[in-house]
């Protein structure tokens, strides 16, 4: 046995650096749904080595916060080398190095932790506590009996170092192996257990009976393992050293498996392997129970498997334990294989009842068809009917083409609607703005005709010629300005003519749209504009800056009849200025817009392109003329301020 | 954008009471804490369904500064609906009521749906002006009643949308003519086939527009 176990031990410890990283991915998640921290001890200890003064255990966590433990034991046996730990079930030299991460822990758990606890990982967290409360029972009593009083506390420190100090960590170790020191990393819960099995089977077999009736009784023993186990190891505290801690904390951090699988090389790679792929045999079959569990699987049945599989699992753990076998892989091996043919036999009975249930389910359902109309004659024949009609699918594919064609006319009509001038004239409140400006324009002549009405002689003459006088300050020059004005100066201009109203409006918003539009206008790839969008927006902008106008232009009159003292030339004279300027602005815009178009006629000669020119033109009369429209609605503003 | 009716709607009221906001809230579903005074007047519209009919509401929200009083006036003409606005924290907003009441009967339609609103009901402790004050009011004067906050929205759509469906009640009930459009009513645009490509066209539906080309 010695011979045996020590043999596999260092194989494994020269594979240890090659497969390091391997585990880790396997076991994510596994740690995940531990609980507890599974550190990883490496438990070296003989008793006979057992210094409790020179002992040191270290809890590191390496790399992925996994614990290690290493207890190394500073005895008289310094001939062992900490890498090659080997470990004989013989009383002088008992080093067991326990490298396990809580992720080989389990998997060095007699590969039953291992099995279990992927199954857990899958379904039921209950194995997996069961099976690390076996585990840790075994080590336990392991330590107890074998191990047991000679650890002290003292020589023992749990060292939780993070990853980062996982290179001092290592470092550390080495000294420790030079100095001859016998590190164990001492995985409490179940590294500790695999340790021993691994190490050594012999040790376990007293202790093995107690397992399986103490797990059940320990369920809060894991959180507490590290307690207990350092009560149960009898650890003497040194004074230098620090009490075992081991946090919940690293349970939770251990989710990134630590590479370090310590002695447990190419045997761990083969039962990761083979636990791997009973996990996702498990896996596919709990899928499949899950499927066929809907409606159709018994909660009993499922539960009773479920029992089932635990106590086999028990079982098979018991045997394994009891079981002294030399040299540990076949012994897992022979645990995964059993658990495997498990999960796979009940997945297959959950299977089957899955579905003799639908099968039951299926002949029910045709009783009832066929109750009362023996041979479906009758459903036949209601059916065929249906055939005699034109067939679902071109129905469809009609109810198809008329909704499309549908969706194209009302499109049009949103497009027709989109480019009327109008309805985005009303849009911006232009129109309600020429509206009341209207309202306006008509009470005050209400007022003059009153006043008209009320005057005689000469004060009437008077006031008709003041009168006209007004209406030919407002009159447009009959030739627009050819020249081409700047948008600059057509700023100045707005801005000089509403200082001289001496009213509190202001154009830049108008002005601002017109910039925005040229800027749009300007950026515009004609390759891929569509003229019609272009159509669009030139109609849009000339609405806008129409209804702009009107808005001010309403302002002004409201603003002018509240105004306290009146200069009604200047205002008539500021008036005409704003009217012209701003259509001088309504034409720069459409002839830009019209320019922007007339180079797509360039490339298609498309008659509806020169179509869409003409109506930019035609909109930008239109807007010339609500613009001119709204200054003569001012005049009997203008006008009541003269009297 | 096509509607079958559109109501014009004017809001009156002392200055201060909440009629910009009560529009805010109504057009765009916000409120805006502090704003500017009202120039004369500003618009708001808004589509609502009533009887599964579309209708457009066409808000006039005037001024409600003294200095604007002989301007707002020309602007009740041809409106369908009036809500008259008070602040139910300040008690003399309460007391201009019959001072607005007589100007917007006066300038209007006698057909004229006036909704009654205390608005600012959210400002509970501060409340000069009770509940029943207006309720008693309103129905002195024949008017709707309703008190609203145009900050929590409380009230607001139903102010609008009750106001509408009376105006819609008067119109079945052919109390309104709706061929005047004295009256604040117009009919909706039917599905008119212009081809907007097309010029001549868009003749102008504004009132002064086009015409001249």
């Amino acid at each position: 046995m010695d011979t045996s176990d020590s043999e596999c031990f260092e194989s494994a410890d020269e594979d240890i650096q090659s497969d390091e990283e391997l585990p880790k991915k396997v076991f994510n998640k596994d740690c995940q749904n531990l609980l507890k921290p599974n550190p990883n001890y490496e438990l070296e200890a003989s008793e006979t080595l057992c210094d409790p003064r020179t002992e040191e255990s270290k809890i590191t966590r390496q790399n992925d916060a996994s614990i290690k433990l290493e207890i190394a034991v500073k005895g008289d046996n310094e001939s062992k080398n900490s890498n090659k730990a080997s470990h004989s079930s013989s009383e002088t030299e008992d080093i067991c190095q326990v490298t396990s991460k809580i992720n080989t822990i389990n998997v060095i758990d007699d590969s039953k932790p291992v099995l279990s606890r992927k199954e857990n990982v899958e379904g039921d967290l209950c194995n997996i506590k069961q099976v690390e409360q076996e585990t840790v029972k075994k080590s336990r009593s392991c330590a107890k009996t074998k191990l047991g009083s000679k650890i002290s506390k003292d020589t023992v420190k749990f060292e939780i170092t993070p990853e980062k100090k996982k290179s001092k960590v290592v470092e550390k170790e080495k000294l420790h192996k030079t100095e001859n020191n016998i590190i164990s990393s001492v995985q409490i819960v179940e590294n500790e257990k695999l340790k021993v099995d691994n190490d050594d089977q012999n040790l376990w077999d007293d202790e093995e009976l107690d397992w399986g009736t103490e797990t059940k009784l320990e369920s809060d023993a894991k959180h507490n393992i590290s307690k207990d186990n350092t009560e149960e190891y009898k650890f003497q505290p040194s004074p230098s050293s620090n009490t075992p801690q081991f946090n919940p904390h690293i349970g939770k951090k251990s989710e990134n498996q630590s590479d370090n699988w310590g002695a447990w090389g190419s045997w761990g790679v083969s039962v990761l392997s083979t636990a791997t792929q009973s996990v996702s045999s498990i896996t596919s079959q709990l899928t499949n129970v899950i499927e066929t569990g809907l409606g159709a699987a018994d909660p009993e049945e499922l539960a009773r498997i479920d029992r089932e599989e635990k106590r086999e699992l028990k079982e098979s753990l018991g045997k394994e334990c009891e079981q002294d076998i030399p040299s540990e892989a076949p012994s897992v091996g022979f645990g995964l294989g059993n658990l495997v043919k498990l999960v796979e036999n009940t997945g297959n009975k959950v299977i089957s009842g899955g579905l003799d249930t639908l099968e039951t389910i299926g002949k029910k359902t045709m009783e009832v068809l066929q109750e009362g109309d023996p041979g479906l004659k009758k459903k036949r024949a209601f059916l065929k009917i249906e055939q005699n009609k034109p067939v679902l699918s071109q129905i469809l594919r009609e109810a198809k083409e008329r909704a499309e064609n549908e969706r194209n006319i009302s499109e049009e009509v949103y497009m027709k609607k989109m480019k009327n001038y109008e309805t985005l004239f009303d849009d911006h409140h232009g129109l309600v703005h020429l509206e009341a400006l209207e309202l306006l324009s008509k009470q005050c002549e209400i007022k003059l005709r009153n006043l008209q009405n009320s005057l005689n002689g000469e004060q009437y003459t008077e006031f008709l010629e003041t009168m006209d006088q007004i209406k030919e300050l407002c009159e447009l020059p009959d030739e627009e300005e050819e020249d081409q004005i700047s948008i600059l100066e057509i700023r100045e201009k707005l801005k000089k003519a509403v200082t001289e109203m001496n009213v509190q409006i202001s154009y830049d918003k108008l002005m601002t749209n017109w910039e925005e539009s040229e800027v749009w206008l300007n950026a515009l790839n004609m390759n891929i504009c569509d003229e019609k969008e272009l159509h669009q927006q030139a109609i849009e902008t000339l609405a806008q800056l129409t209804s702009l106008a009107m808005e001010q232009f309403h302002k002004i009159g409201e603003l002018l009849l509240i105004k306290d003292r009146r200069s009604t030339a200047d205002e008539a004279d500021s008036l005409v200025q704003v009217t012209t300027t701003l259509t001088a602005l309504i034409g720069i815009a459409a002839a830009k817009f019209s320019e922007k178009l007339n180079s797509k006629i360039c490339e298609s000669t498309n008659k509806e392109i020169s179509g869409l020119i003409t109506n930019v033109f035609f909109e930008a009369a239109n807007s010339s003329s609500y613009i001119q429209d709204a200054l003569q609605l001012l005049i009997p503003v203008l006008q009541v301020g003269a009297v | 954008m096509s509607y079958a009716y559109l109501f014009k709607y004017i809001i009156i009221g002392d200055t201060g009471v909440g009629k910009s906001c009560l529009l805010l809230q109504f057009t765009d579903k916000r409120f805006q804490p502090v704003h500017d005074l009202t120039i004369g007047v500003e618009f708001g519209a808004r589509m609502i369904t009533i009887d599964s009919k579309q209708i457009k509401l066409q808000i006039w929200d005037t001024a409600g500064q003294e200095a604007f009083r002989s301007i707002t006036r020309s602007y009740y003409r041809g409106a369908a609906g009036a809500l008259l606005v008070y602040d139910i924290t300040r008690r003399e907003t309460f007391n201009h009521l019959t001072t607005w009441l007589d100007d917007a009967r006066q300038h209007s339609n006698s057909n004229m749906v006036i909704m009654l609103i205390g608005n600012k009901s959210d400002l509970e402790s501060r409340r000069e002006v009770k509940k029943e004050e207006g309720e008693a009011f309103a129905r002195e004067h024949g008017l709707v009643f309703m008190e609203t906050s145009a900050k929590t929205a409380a009230n607001v759509e139903e102010a609008f949308i009750n106001t509408a469906k009376e105006i819609y009640e008067k119109i079945q009930e052919g109390v309104f003519d709706i061929n005047n459009e004295a009256n604040g009513i117009k009919i909706g645009p039917q599905h008119s086939p212009t081809n907007p490509s097309l010029p001549g066209a868009t003749g102008s539906s504004g009132s002064q527009g086009g015409g001249c080309c």
